[in-house]
């Protein structure tokens, strides 16, 4: 439990997750792995605050960020991926290892990296899982043939 | 000229005067036009008997200032920021492209990028320099030299990845696509910083080659071009007998010495490694290599697979060990009733335990639980062994201790098999409290205590004596912090009493500036240099000494306060401008009425001290000018006669001094009644 900018950060075990506790009496709370996880974790936490005398009322629940993680079983030619899909796709290998692809009407932001492996960020799980249907057949054409 | 006819006398004869801007009709002398637009040149006459022409020279970017013919003054001043917005990029772009040697092309190319993104409002909350190196970038990609972002960051002294979030905002919005980046680009650049003399292109194009087989065998993407370059160049130099150590191509390079060793190893592990130097020159291996790190995912993936194979065959091995035990009670059973054949059983059991020690060994090298269990069964076996053999005749000794034996054995093997699946069914048992606590539905505001284990929350809550000791461990840790906290706060209520508390606000970049809200004219001055940000230069007691009249001379801290506030102002104010405009020649005027006094302070004490408060007071109390008039305009003059000028009033000389300033008409007619100074 730290100190900082008026926050408090807790970890609870079972679902795992770390929840910052703000002193206006906002709570944040991520690592789960599932969007019923969070609100279960949520709710766990509100009431171990009821337990120690605060004033809890559980309102506006709501998954903000979604992260996730797939493997393609093949590998990617980035620099010819970033060629096809010019105006969404932004690489810069000096900066940079991945390709970094957004989809604005999902509002959603992928990191492809050339081992084939796809980070997606998202507002929700339906998104992510949108998002990397939507990129499957990009991907596809760019793809490393195995011998 | 243009074929008119004239009003008067219909003749079409019309002279028109291009100086003056007439058409007169020569036949009967009408004036038909007055005052025509010419475009003659026109000369004006000096003030020192010379003639110069009249006009402007109108740069060819349009960013001169265009006069408008009596029209909006208000478009005149938008105009006039922007065309000096576009003036400064221009100026800052050139001076960076100079450094970079990029051509004339580059730099006007780079100008329109920062024409295109000043129209989009992009510079707007960036600093300039970064806008500026970005569209420098952006034009070395195009054109495709071989500049590195890093050099531009280097140059400017930021940080890579800042300039590159901007140059990717930038490329985005100006919807300009910025082919990649190939690593063959540069390698002409570092060879050439590497110093290889004649044989630099050859060892170019060795290095060329090894970079196109890098690129097939899948070393090249996600990775920094720079480094696959150093690595490609010492190899190549190493392949034509030059000896470049690892040192010198990072310094070149510009990458990290790790990287170069990693790229080195990876490109050891691809079989063109395997070939000579002339193989290599020669052939082109057909295979493709996949890219290292796919290879490391997939070795990674391959030992998660053995592990689970493992741990497959670690359950069928449980079983085993169970029939085993079984086995081995029975023979135990039966060995105790016959002396001489306990021997022998014992052999018998000695060659079953050995199988399965051996099994333990072969399939479960990994356990070392099991092994330990092994080694602990073994020891037991030749303790028993020993037992038998000396308890030869002793049954009554030899059954308790193989009674003994069988629950030992039974306890040794009981932890076993448990210790092994405890987290597979630990996981198990988490996985089925997690599902029944799953289907939850969701509350309405109010707090939805269904599966939640109040108990196990409780658990959590620490009671009063736990807490107690936390918080004084907590308190401990950060005693530093929570000190320093209580600093601020005395301070910022000290300084509340003293009214001049400034609000803090660390995140926002204080574009704006705050009214500065003090009760003292000194503490305004005071306040106004701290937020001009050249408040270390500044004796602060000699400022509130200003307000207190206090006339004692400060010898020490008057020539280092003028000599400091001369320095000021060079701030580009135009209060402070004019006023020193106006204090200079109030100086002038006052040097021969101040006559041996001012000896050497002369030139330091006239001109600044009169400037300090002028500025001052431009921000101070613009009230108070308009309150004081014309009389106090001659206070400065027989206040710089003292030799103290700090001695003066904040109120009185300020006025005057902008009074000066606004009307110095005002002054120059009082003081030529005085007698001019000149």
């Amino acid at each position: 439990m730290y100190f900082f900018f008026q926050k408090v950060l807790m970890k609870l075990r079972k679902p795992r997750i770390t929840a910052t506790i703000w002193s206006s009496g906002k709570i944040i709370c991520t690592g789960a792995t599932s969007e019923e996880e969070a609100k279960f974790g949520a709710r766990r936490l509100a009431r171990s605050l009821q337990k120690l005398g605060f004033q809890v009322i559980f309102t506006d629940f709501k998954v903000v960020n979604v992260l996730a993680v797939c493997n393609m079983p093949f590998e990617i030619r980035l620099p010819e991926f970033t060629k096809n899909n010019r105006p969404h796709a932004s690489y810069e290998p000096e900066l940079h290892p991945a390709v970094c692809y957004r989809i604005k009407s999902l509002r959603a932001t992928l990191q492809i990296f050339s081992t084939g492996s796809i980070t997606v960020t998202g507002p929700n799980v339906k998104a992510v899982a949108t998002a990397v249907e939507q990129i499957y057949p990009f991907v596809f054409e760019s793809r490393k043939e195995i011998l | 000229m243009t074929g008119r006819v004239c009003r008067g006398c219909g003749g079409t004869d019309i002279e028109l005067d291009a100086a003056r801007g007439d058409a007169v009709c020569t036949g009967c002398g009408s004036v038909l036009e007055d005052n025509i637009i010419v475009s003659e040149v026109q000369f004006v006459e000096n003030s020192g008997g010379g003639s110069s022409a009249v006009g402007q020279f109108v740069s060819l970017d349009g960013a001169g200032k265009a006069p408008s013919l009596g029209g909006g003054f208000h478009v005149n001043l938008g105009k006039e920021s922007r065309a000096q917005t576009l003036q400064n990029g221009r100026r800052q772009i050139h001076h960076l492209g100079s450094q970079l040697q990029l051509n004339q092309h580059c730099l006007d190319t780079a100008f329109n990028f920062f024409k295109m993104a000043v129209s989009k409002h992009l510079t707007r909350g960036r600093k300039m320099t970064h806008v500026i190196a970005a569209c420098l970038y952006l034009v070395c990609r195009t054109e495709g030299t071989p500049h590195m972002l890093l050099d531009l960051s280097d140059l400017l002294q930021v940080n890579v990845y800042v300039l590159g979030k901007t140059f990717l905002l930038l490329a985005r919005e100006l919807c300009i696509n910025a082919p990649a980046i190939d690593p063959c680009l540069y390698i002409p650049r570092f060879a050439h910083l590497l110093e290889f003399g004649e044989k630099n292109h050859e060892v170019s194009m060795t290095a060329l080659r090894l970079l196109q087989r890098m690129k097939r065998d899948w070393m090249h993407t996600g990775r920094r071009p720079s480094g696959l370059c150093g690595a490609a160049l010492l190899v190549a130099a190493r392949m034509h007998d030059f000896r470049r150590t690892v040192k010198e191509v990072i310094s070149v390079v510009k990458v990290c010495e790790s990287t170069l060793r990693k790229r080195l190893t990876e490109f050891e592990d691809t079989p063109t490694s395997q070939l000579t130097v002339d193989e290599f020159m020669k052939i082109d291996l057909e295979e493709e290599c996949d890219p290292p790190s796919y290879t490391a995912g997939q070795r990674k993936l391959r030992a998660k697979q053995l592990e689970q194979v493992l741990s497959r065959k670690l359950e069928e091995v449980e079983g085993e060990i169970s029939s085993y035990q079984d086995e081995i009670e029975t023979e135990l059973e039966n060995s105790r009733p016959k002396a001489k054949g306990a021997l022998a059983s014992l052999a018998r059991d000695g060659a079953a335990e050995d199988s399965t020690a051996s099994l333990f060994g072969e399939e479960d090298a990994e356990d070392e639980e099991l092994e330990a269990a092994a080694s602990h069964l073994n020891k037991d076996f030749y303790r028993e062994l020993l037992g038998g053999g000396v308890a030869g005749g002793a049954e009554a000794t030899g059954s308790p201790s193989g009674s003994g034996q069988p629950p030992a054995l039974e306890s040794l093997l009981g932890p076993l098999p448990t210790a092994a699946s405890l987290g597979i069914s630990d996981s198990i048992r988490e996985c089925i409290s997690s599902q029944s606590q799953e289907p939850n539905a969701s509350g309405d505001g109010e707090l939805d205590l269904s599966g939640i284990d109040d108990l196990e929350i409780d658990r959590y809550i620490l009671n009063e004596a736990e807490a107690r000791v936390k918080a004084e461990l907590w308190m401990r840790e950060n005693a530093e912090y929570l000190r320093e906290q209580r600093e601020k706060e005395a301070r910022i209520a000290k300084e509340k009493e003293l009214g001049i508390y400034k609000e803090q606000k660390p995140k926002k970049p204080c574009k704006r500036k705050e009214p500065i809200q003090a009760s003292t004219a000194g503490e305004a001055i005071e306040k106004m240099l701290e937020q001009k940000r050249i408040s270390s230069k500044i004796n602060y007691s000699v400022l509130r000494d200003l307000d207190s009249k206090a006339g004692a001379a400060r010898p020490d801290a008057g020539p280092e306060d003028r000599a400091a506030a001369r320095r000021l102002p060079r701030r580009k104010k135009p209060a402070g401008r004019s006023g020193a405009d106006s204090a200079a020649s109030v100086g002038k005027r006052l040097r021969p009425m101040v006559s041996a006094q001012a000896a050497k302070k002369a030139a330091v004490g006239e001109t600044p001290p009169p400037n300090a408060p002028a500025r001052g007071c431009a921000l101070g109390r613009p009230a108070d000018v308009l309150v004081e008039s014309g009389p106090v305009a001659y206070h400065p003059e027989e206040d710089a006669e003292e030799e103290d000028p700090d001695a003066e009033e904040d109120g009185e000389p300020c006025v005057s001094a902008l009074q000066m300033m606004g009307g110095s008409d005002y002054g120059c007619d009082g003081d030529d009644d005085d007698g001019d100074g000149y």
